[in-house]
């Protein structure tokens, strides 16, 4: 592997995102302080805006670094450089869920660390399981766009996604063992819970795992 | 290394409604080969074939040296590649691709760059989305030939530039012909262009090489021949015959491989030569196509 290469177009990607990135990590701001505030309708906007800026974030990375790419035709000229079709596979993802993490984290941190100070710490795992899904999303979204460069294909892989979404969140807004303790002051992970949290991170390694498989079986890249 | 910058052999790639079909292909270094073809005739697939961009399904390609697709990332080490459909990032302005290739290729010439921005006319603080196609064109070549690449393979570079940009393109080429180790594979419609700056001439129709030899062999084996033939006479058959047109008592015919001694075969056989006449390039090309073509119907 060259990582030399690899790092130049990691950054070369952060530098066209680097300012939207910094608009979405103010809109996360902004829903965490309505959530922060207390009430009911605060918390309701503020996660409907968490998740919104999160979703956001993703599709502007898919779209943007790998779709893009081929569309605006700038893929001639990365793939003309010293690097081979694994190298620039490599490249892709690890520039997407770095500055993926980058929003992802400092949301998840921020939120923990305010329900923790808040006294509020019961929510911190329905907090964490909801944001780890949407890390799974936006790795579906990312593998499909990488694998098929096609933005039809990523969109579909969008809707799928919140559909997935909107299903996921019903059915853990009404699963008592993780709801049962939300109002408590203390995060308690149920085993519920953990397996849940085990079941994304597994299926995010998967989803990165299928997309460099597709991609070495790939033979045509222009 | 075989003195070989390029070599194909047998290499085929099938797609549904193309095929490439048993490429031979060998490009000596320091040589520059003009690449000629008419459109979806199979130039752009050899090239990108030739860059590790397309697999081939069968034959072996080796690019100074290197096995590709295999070794693709030692070899575009020293490969500076432009094509028609290549574009660079518009929300950058061409300082920033300055910088970006500098970042990856040790062998990047700074002062190089700088003359060749003059010479282009070129602005490295402007937004690449904001430039003509030529600029465009030319900002691609700047950050190819600055990092003074062993091979340059240029996929149809010239198309859609107005006739100065034009000029000033094969110009910059030309000069980096003055390294003699210097390898330039170039493949356009345009024959003109071709004809200008390289020493070498492959055809491509259909996705089958169908000639390729040095240019002066090519324009010196080609003759277009005008007769007088009598009316009891008949036109004799002989070898290299492309294609015959007659009026009246006035044949033209256009041959491959003309030798003096077809003027003395016609004048034994009663015809008179009226002229033997030089062909461009481009009716080289077109007659060639056109003769494979009615060949490969009948």
């Amino acid at each position: 592997m060259n990582t030399m290469i690899i790092k130049q177009l990691i950054l070369k990607d952060w530098y066209f995102l680097r300012v939207p990135i910094i608009g979405y990590l103010a809109a996360g701001a902004v829903s965490l302080v309505l959530i922060c505030l207390g009430t009911d309708a605060g918390f309701f906007a503020g996660l409907v805006v968490l998740i919104t800026v999160l979703i956001a974030v993703g599709i502007h990375l898919a779209m943007s670094t790998v779709v893009g790419e081929r569309k605006d035709q700038t893929l001639p000229f990365v793939m003309s450089l010293p690097i081979s079709y694994m190298e620039y596979t490599t490249a892709k993802i690890l520039a997407n869920l770095l500055i993926f993490l980058i929003p992802w984290s400092a949301i998840l941190l921020a939120a923990v660390a305010l329900f923790t100070i808040g006294n509020a710490g019961g929510v911190i795992p329905f907090t964490v399981l909801l944001v780890t899904e949407l890390f799974a999303s936006y790795t579906l979204l990312l593998a499909v766009s990488v694998v098929s460069e096609s933005q039809s294909w990523s969109i579909g892989a969008m809707v799928f996604g919140n559909l997935f979404l909107q299903a996921y969140f019903y059915w853990i807004t009404h699963n008592q063992s993780i709801m049962g303790t939300i109002k408590g002051h203390v995060a308690i992970w149920s085993s519920t819970a953990v397996a849940i949290l085990v079941g994304e991170i597994a299926l995010i390694l998967l989803l990165i795992g299928l997309t460099f498989f597709f991609q070495a079986r790939k033979t045509d890249f222009i | 290394m075989n003195g070989l910058a390029v070599q194909f052999t047998g290499v085929s790639k099938e797609y549904p409604h193309f095929t490439l079909d048993n490429v031979n292909l060998e490009l000596p270094t320091g040589s520059i080969m003009g690449f000629i073809g008419a459109n979806g005739a199979g130039k752009s697939t050899t090239l990108r074939i030739l860059m590790g961009l397309v697999h081939q399904d069968r034959g072996a390609v080796e690019v100074l040296g290197y096995e590709m697709p295999a070794r693709q990332a030692e070899a575009k080490r020293d490969v500076g590649f432009v094509s028609e459909d290549m574009r660079l990032y518009g929300a950058a302005t061409l300082a920033w691709h300055m910088e970006f290739i500098r970042s990856i290729y040790p062998s990047w010439d700074q002062a190089y760059a700088e003359s060749l921005l003059k010479r282009f006319d070129l602005k490295a603080k402007q937004k690449l989305k904001k430039v003509s196609h030529g600029q465009r064109v030319k900002s691609a070549l700047l950050l190819v030939l600055a990092r003074r690449p062993r091979l340059l393979v240029l996929d149809e570079p010239t198309t859609g530039l107005d006739p100065v940009a034009r000029h000033e393109v094969l110009q910059a080429l030309m000069e980096a012909l003055a390294d003699e180790r210097r390898t330039i594979l170039f493949s356009s419609q345009n024959t003109l262009d071709v004809e200008q700056i390289s020493d070498q001439i492959t055809f491509i129709d259909r996705g089958r090489i169908i000639d390729s030899a040095d240019k002066e062999t090519f324009l010196e084996r080609w003759r277009r021949l005008r007769l007088d033939v009598p009316p009891a006479v008949a036109l004799p058959a002989l070898p290299g015959i492309v294609d015959t047109t007659s009026s009246g008592r006035l044949a033209v015919v256009t041959m491959n491989g003309y030798e003096p001694a077809v003027a003395a075969a016609y004048h034994d056989a009663g015809v008179t030569v009226q002229s033997v006449d030089s062909m461009t390039l481009e009716e080289i090309f077109v007659v060639n196509v056109q003769n494979r073509r009615e060949r490969s119907v009948a």
